[in-house]
């Protein structure tokens, strides 16, 4: 029974653009799943796919639930008046009607969700006056409010400082314990190594499977297109240098 | 009206060579706010003796100097920072205007233009920012289209590209501040913007679009006089009408020949 | 209550006045908060301004201002819209064109005929004109506006912070946009008879404006803006009848001074 499943997914923002092709993967339960790829190779358009929001889209797609969306920080208007708090009190949104209001039940659970990213202490915080690496726990605590059995990040761990870093991988564990499902873009090979899955992008899908079979060589360059750089002693890891941005 | 004629050819310079800027340089609101914060300028010029195309070019100055203040750090957004002191201008211009010198019907020659009482002072002043626009388009126009095209990498290229786009900003307030008294204060981007943005349409390299744009600028300027002649207004709204009408009509021209119809 | 506080509201008409400022501040408060976390000043701007035709000919036909300020608000946003569309010039240009023409035509169509409407009575407002039908049909609309806005506060929130992620919480961007636009739309009709379509804008966005330098928070903020705007609509009218100027003027400037003297309140966001 799985979490995820998508099958001969392709797909673009309009006629004769497309971004995706012949994508077929399935996740279960309680995965990690490392989205690899380069810039335009797809990540943001399977996101899209996978959210609904794909003007152009043929193939299957079955998820266990409506998932839930986290966009990099960067992408988060910065003046807007809202706390911490408010934030991650918007992950209530979507399953309460707009006739009700957000009562103490939303609110401890928005509070229970930044304590977990360690932020329970700048809850009242304007939202654009932290770091970026608490912006992405906050984006992140939102999620958690929103209790979807799917998670999709972007790149969360960008430019997020290495405390920040730390607490989000902790809380990916911890929701993957929980029997949730998370796809996780990521710029980062030796990150996706450490996941339970890996789905390889470069407008078609090049490889998925668990990171020790599928991180070879042959799928990285297929991915990349980058010339290999370092082969790492003692293992099938290999480092790849990627494309600015 | 031979004055008004000479005029308008002679704002035509300014229209084109500037104009076109405007257009590239994506200014169009900029244009269009420093012709309408120049109104309280212009109500004060007559009742303190001074000459008006001073008041406004003041006023013109005062705005730019405040747009930029107050758009900088993030404070406002810089169209919220324009709209807000285009509609404080425009208060105090009507508070001046119907309170405290009771302009009464002089307010209409002022927001929609007249060129009645054309006076041989005000065709040198026109003349001297057509020659200026020229000597600043000569000057700068590199340093412009470096700035337009890539901001951060005019300035490696050793253009001093804050100052030059300041001196442009300023040419297009004393360009508007001459065209007050042919179109009024409401209605400058019609000499300013419109002529070139229809040219735009047709022409992407920039000399042959200055041309074009001065060229087209006369020949609806001295139509538009005619017309407004014969309809008892100002020039500024039959100009508005007819350029409007030209544009319209090019868009649907060049969007039908070439190109893809937008969908 | 202080004599200077109350004489002005004797009469009818100033209470018409009053009235009719206070019920649209339930409208341009939080309209003016979300034009600005969605960046659409010069959207707000330029349809005001290019309206100016359709208040003409209601004016020259006789017809209710009301009427004119709806069809000439609609071919303002359609002609806006079909020039945004056009890629060969960028973003204000295209407005620009269409906005002037627009602008112009109203002015021509005033100024040519024998009989001319009061021209500028329609660009600056005429709010002790204000009838008990004015007041009833605002009144409407505003109120609309509001609730309209009250009820949506959630998505136009998800939209206007994050708008790959709306969806996802149940919020719908382009619906929110559009939906947005089309309550400027009808606040500017509510707003047109006592203001002016040029003055109008001061009464929507000053008060938001320094409304989001104050407020921490989005719904003390829309709050405050409803207060700011309020608060301008009763000091215009003091101050109008007291120094004996023009009132829509004066209304706008209450609303824009606070505006500005916020403005040198410090930012809150990191830089």
């Amino acid at each position: 029974m799985s979490a995820v499943r998508v099958a001969g997914l392709s797909g673009g923002y309009g006629p004769g653009r497309q971004a995706l092709r012949d994508v077929t993967f399935a996740a279960g339960p309680g995965r990690v799943v490392g989205v690899l790829g380069p810039n335009g190779g797809g990540k943001p358009t399977l996101f899209r796919a996978l959210l609904g929001e794909l003007p152009v889209r043929r193939g299957e797609v079955a998820l266990a639930g409506a998932p839930a969306y986290v966009p990099q920080t960067e992408r988060a208007r910065l003046d807007f008046p809202v706390s911490a708090l408010d934030v991650a009190l918007m992950g209530a949104y979507g399953r309460t009607p707009w006739y009700r209001r957000l009562g103490r039940r939303e609110r401890d659970a928005a509070r229970a969700a930044l304590a977990r990213v360690g932020l329970a202490a700048v809850s009242d915080e304007t939202f654009g006056a932290l770091s970026g690496g608490q912006r992405q726990r906050i984006l992140l605590a939102r999620a958690l409010v929103q209790d979807a059995p799917v998670l999709l990040l972007d790149e969360p761990l960008s430019g997020v400082d290495g405390a920040s870093a730390a607490g989000i991988e902790r809380v990916f564990g911890e929701l993957r314990d929980e029997g949730r499902t998370l796809l996780v873009a990521t710029h980062d090979v030796h990150q996706a190594a450490r996941f339970d899955l890996v789905l390889c992008l470069h407008g078609r899908q090049v490889g998925f499977g668990r990171p020790g079979e599928t991180l070879t060589p042959e799928v990285l360059r297929a991915t990349y297109g980058a010339e290999l750089i370092v082969l790492e002693g003692g293992g099938t890891a290999v480092g790849v240098g990627h494309h600015a941005h | 009206m031979q004055r008004a004629l000479a005029e308008v050819l002679l704002l035509a310079v300014p229209a084109g060579v500037l104009g076109s800027w405007i257009v590239l340089r994506r200014l169009a609101f900029f244009a269009h706010a420093v012709g309408t914060v120049t109104f309280p300028g212009l109500v004060v010029a007559g009742p303190w003796g001074i000459a008006p195309q001073l008041t406004a070019l003041a006023a013109a100055l005062g705005f730019g100097a405040a747009q930029e203040r107050l758009g900088r750090g993030g404070r406002l957004a810089p169209d919220a920072a324009t709209g807000l002191l285009l509609v404080a201008a425009l208060a105090v211009g009507v508070v001046l205007a119907s309170d405290v010198y009771e302009s009464g019907a002089g307010v209409d020659s002022l927001l929609f233009g007249t060129l009645i009482g054309l006076r041989a002072s005000d065709l040198w002043f026109t003349a001297a920012v057509a020659a200026g626009a020229l000597a600043l388009d000569a000057a700068l126009r590199r340093s412009w289209l470096a700035a337009g095209f890539e901001p951060a990498s005019a300035r490696s290229l050793g253009l001093r590209t804050a100052r030059s786009d300041r001196l442009l900003l300023v040419g297009i307030a004393a360009a508007a501040v001459v065209a007050l008294s042919a179109v009024g204060a409401l209605l400058v981007a019609v000499i300013l913007v419109v002529p070139a943005a229809t040219v735009r349409l047709v022409c992407t390299r920039l000399a042959p679009l200055q041309l074009g744009a001065t060229a087209l600028a006369a020949a609806e300027g001295v139509i538009a006089l005619w017309w407004a002649d014969r309809l008892n207004v100002g020039p500024g709204p039959a100009m508005a009408v007819l350029g409007g009408a030209v544009f319209a009509a090019v868009a649907l021209w060049t969007a039908r020949a070439g190109g893809e119809v937008p969908a | 209550m202080p004599g200077w506080l109350t004489d002005p509201f004797g009469g009818t008409i100033m209470q018409h006045a009053l009235v009719e400022l206070l019920v649209l501040s339930l409208a341009c408060g939080p309209l003016g908060v979300w034009i600005l976390l969605y960046r659409d000043a010069y959207a707000a701007e330029s349809m005001s301004h290019g309206m100016l035709p359709g208040l003409v000919v209601a004016a020259l036909a006789g017809a209710p201002l009301l009427l004119g300020a709806a069809g000439g608000v609609f071919v303002a946003a359609a002609g806006i819209a079909v020039v945004a569309r056009d890629e060969r010039l960028g973003g204000d240009v295209g407005v620009a064109v269409c906005v002037s023409a627009l602008f112009g035509l109203g002015a021509m169509l005033a100024l040519s005929p024998a009989a001319p409407p009061r021209l500028q009575e329609l660009l600056f407002g005429d709010l002790l004109g204000v009838t008990t039908a004015d007041l009833l049909a605002a009144g409407a609309l505003a109120v609309g506006v509001g609730l309209g806005l009250a009820a949506a506060a959630r998505p136009l929130a998800l939209t206007a912070f994050e708008r790959a992620s709306a969806p996802s919480l149940g919020a719908r961007p382009a619906r929110c946009e559009l939906s947005l636009l089309v309550l400027l739309g009808l606040t500017t009709v509510a707003a047109v008879q006592g203001l002016g379509n040029l003055l109008l804008f001061a009464l929507i966005v000053a008060p938001a404006a320094a409304a989001l330098r104050l407020g921490r928070r989005l719904r003390t903020v829309l709050v405050l803006a409803i207060g700011l705007a309020a608060l301008a609509g009763v000091a215009g009218l003091l101050v109008s009848f007291h120094l004996g100027i023009a009132t829509g003027a004066s209304v706008a400037l209450c609303a824009l001074v606070p505006a500005f003297a916020a403005m040198l309140v410090p930012a809150r966001v990191r830089r």
